[in-house]
């Protein structure tokens, strides 16, 4: 499905990270893996640092402690905030939506919306195309997009698949009407028969959790999970990523009557350094147009990895001027979407740090 | 207020003959979460009182209850 | 937040129940009552029946029921089908979303957007929003499914003789879509995070993962047990809140929308309880016929299909044949409250289903 949109720009983003930071290094002790291939995994994978939260920590914190901090910078106005949009799949609670928790504890106006998607690694494209349409509404005229999840607390310490990958963080982007009415494209596809490629089995309403669920079982190949814990089929994963990517990015640049050349960047989800290596390889893109570094600075951060990846490279530069880019997030759901844009020049691109209170 | 009044209706709330001024809220059979939704009901529609969350918790006796209905009446 | 919206309207609702209904003067021994407490509670809250959907059976499986019988019966075409929106509380899975599960299950195409909104008793008017903007983005022709189901049961102990008599499992699906009328449909959206603790699970995701310590019962008054993993409910929060900020918003909307409160047929609220909506009522100086209160008494209160359920109950009949002033009100947790003005139907479909697993 194909998309237009026009009339509006990210005015500023913001990424949240946790303060503590585990090394792979320190972690692979804990595999019932041989040292030389935890290194040689280390090597592919990109697995190097990565920023979790504490227990308890929740998205809620991290959101709230970096909004305070724009308004607190003079970043950002609380009055003008009209919609929070908060893409999640770590919520505080089934019930209030975590969004509002969010609204109430910064004492946001009534007169807003707060609304929480769940949606996986395609979800700050699709929270972009989520603002843009909420924009089309009068009443709206900046919009807070939230992505962030805590999935480290689901992570069995014993999966080495996952458990090295992860990584915390939120990122906050601002959403605005922009005057110059440039066009940005964007498709977005969904495959809901291979939903179970990444699951957390109990839970929800389908397994609620009890002991059984909590207890550790053997998922093949050395690695242990409980059904309360999140699964992740890599090579379906692998697959899915080589097999659809290409297309979607190949589709959108036709579309809007562009090529490789002619794209500044490639900004995509960071699952892991292997993955993204080979889609550059198929998709003929030179390596220094697809930055490939957040995994091994902090770990898949989930739907807020594309705002890590701008962060990370391109924090000075996108204050300053303008890039054309092409974003592009896939994984759970399966969901694939991608998104080409002029990005900058931002009002503010900055990157909080989140220290715990005990 | 017409505070006989008041509390004849209390009376009919908690299913009971009559009720005190003195009498304490917890020590009465019917007073549960479904008595104090009447009570806000009943000082809502017939007395013009909005009476908060909290307010309603830190009455005692049944005459704390007359005396924050009135105080709340418009 | 204010929204307009032109060019939209709703073709279609079927609302999906649990087939078996559960008599309240059955199950009131389970809730520790005297026969006597029972008569009054009975009473006061215009108690009957409600349905409960067994524990292997979730809010997803009802709503997926609704889609199929509209598919079955040729009121939307696959093909047609550009996006599926479900709003819940009480989802399948933390992850993956269940839209996406659904969109399997109902084998939809790749360009269907599917998306998870977590919403409750204010879920059916925001799902509308959510699906007039989207309509805008898709090619003509293209229609959305909006799914609202919850099944709050999962989220009490049946011997909870406050919440659990008045609880009710339930999935429904709207099909929206563009039309050529204008049909302009006006809507007022609110949240109140600050008065979250009035409806809210503590425990169960991520604030406070679910433990043995979670799932013990507590004692909260005379008959009241509720774990950490149930909703819990400030009785008087809710009620100051459903007094004065909804009938203030339905007011605020009125006038948005030039209307009056005479010139509205039918305010279709979410139903709470009859005893707060009878109070509601006469605090907005309504005539009863105009606000219908009679969901709970045979359905219990089914969160953000309330309204569904309210619509085909009361102007079921009417609808198929009629278009009608209405006023939508859902209000809940959050807090969150959305009220909105808009002429409904003629619709193709208006009707309540019993639930019916697959065969295996």
């Amino acid at each position: 499905m194909n998309f237009k949109f026009r009339g509006k720009r990210i005015s500023g983003m913001a990424v949240v990270l946790p303060e503590r930071e585990l090394s792979f290094l320190e972690e692979m002790k804990n595999f019932n893996f041989p040292e030389a291939r935890s290194l040689k995994l280390k090597e592919v994978m990109g697995y190097n640092k990565r920023r979790v939260v504490e227990p308890g920590c929740c998205v809620s914190d991290l959101a709230v402690h970096g909004l305070q901090q724009l308004f607190d910078r003079g970043l950002l106005k609380k009055e003008e905030i009209d919609a929070i949009l908060l893409v999640t799949q770590t919520a505080d609670h089934f019930m209030p939506s975590t969004s509002s928790l969010i609204q109430g504890r910064l004492g946001l106006k009534q007169d807003m919306l707060c609304l929480d998607l769940n949606l996986a690694c395609a979800g700050f494209v699709i929270g972009l195309m989520q603002a843009f349409m909420l924009l089309e509404q009068e009443s709206v005229k900046k919009v807070v997009l939230i992505n962030g999840d805590v999935l480290s607390r689901k992570a069995s310490p014993k999966d080495r698949n996952i458990y090295p990958l992860i990584g915390d963080a939120v990122s906050i982007t601002v959403v605005e009407r922009d005057a110059s009415n440039a066009t940005i494209h964007a498709n977005l596809h969904m495959d809901g028969t291979r939903a179970e490629t990444l699951i957390i089995p109990a839970g929800g309403m389908r397994m609620p959790s009890t002991p059984e669920t909590a207890k550790l079982e053997d998922v093949g190949d050395n690695n242990l999970l409980a059904k309360d814990h999140v699964f992740m089929d890599g090579s379906a994963v692998f697959n899915f990523v080589q097999t659809e990517v290409p297309p979607m990015i190949e589709s959108l640049l036709a579309t809007a009557g562009t090529t490789v050349e002619h794209i500044d960047y490639f900004l995509c989800h960071q699952p892991n350094r292997f993955m993204l290596q080979k889609l550059a390889d198929k998709m003929k893109i030179p390596y220094e147009k697809m930055p490939n570094n957040v995994v091994e600075n902090y770990g898949n951060t989930g739907s807020a990895t594309i705002p890590m990846v701008i962060a990370l490279n391109f924090q000075e530069r996108v204050q300053r001027e303008k890039m054309r880019v092409c974003m592009a997030g896939f994984g759970g759901g399966l969901a694939w979407a991608s998104m080409l844009m002029e990005l900058g020049a931002m009002d503010f691109n900055t990157t909080i740090e989140y220290k715990q209170k005990s | 207020m017409n505070k006989q009044e008041f509390y004849q209706r209390l009376a009919e709330i908690l299913d009971t003959e009559e009720v005190k001024p003195e009498d304490t809220l917890k020590q009465l059979d019917g007073w549960d979460s479904l008595a104090v939704l009447s009570v806000l009901a009943l000082a809502d529609s017939k007395y013009g009182a909005s009476i908060k969350a909290d307010e309603i918790r830190a009455v005692v006796t049944a005459a704390d209850l007359a005396n924050l209905v009135e105080s709340k009446k418009k | 937040m204010k929204c307009v919206f032109k060019n939209k309207k709703i073709s279609a609702v079927i609302s999906v129940v649990p087939k078996e209904e559960l008599r309240f003067d059955d199950e009131y021994p389970n809730y520790k009552l005297t026969e006597d407490k029972a008569r009054r509670f009975k009473k006061m809250m215009s108690l009957d029946r409600h349905r409960i959907a067994p524990p292997e059976v979730c809010s997803s499986d009802l709503c997926q029921y609704g889609v199929e019988q509209l598919l079955a019966e040729g009121t939307i075409k696959k093909e047609e089908i550009g996006a599926l929106l479900f709003i819940s509380q009480t989802p399948d899975y933390f992850i993956p979303p269940t839209s996406n599960v659904l969109h399997g299950k109902l084998g939809l195409g790749l360009d269907v957007q599917c998306f998870d909104i977590n919403q409750g008793c204010a879920g059916f008017p925001l799902g509308l929003m959510q699906a007039f903007m989207l309509l805008d983005l898709l090619p003509a022709g293209q229609k959305i499914l909006l799914l609202n189901g919850d099944t709050c049961s999962k989220q009490l102990s049946n011997c909870n003789r406050i919440s659990y008599p008045l609880a009710g499992d339930a999935g429904s699906v709207a099909i929206v879509e563009r039309c050529a009328e204008e049909n302009p449909i006006y809507m007022d959206v609110k949240h109140d995070g600050s008065r979250h603790t009035a409806l809210m699970v503590p425990a169960g995701a991520y604030r406070m993962p679910s433990s043995p310590e979670t799932m013990k019962l507590r004692e909260k008054e005379e008959g009241v047990v509720q774990s950490l993993e149930h909703i819990h409910m400030d009785g008087p929060a809710v009620f100051n809140f459903t007094m004065s900020d909804i009938p203030a918003q339905i007011e605020d909307v009125l006038k948005f929308s030039g209307n009056t409160w005479e010139s509205i047929q039918h305010y279709l609220l979410h139903q709470p309880n009859p005893f707060i909506l009878k109070q509601m009522t006469e605090k907005m100086k309504l005539p009863p016929e105009k606000l219908p209160s009679n969901v709970v008494s045979i359905y219990g209160n089914c969160s953000s299909v309330s309204i569904p359920l309210n619509i085909a109950l009361n102007c079921g009949d009417i609808l198929l044949k009629e278009s009608r002033r209405v006023l939508l009100s859902g209000f809940g947790t959050g807090l969150t409250w959305i009220s909105m003005v808009m002429d409904l139907g003629p619709l193709q479909v208006c009707k309540i289903v019993d639930y019916q697993a697959a065969a295996k």
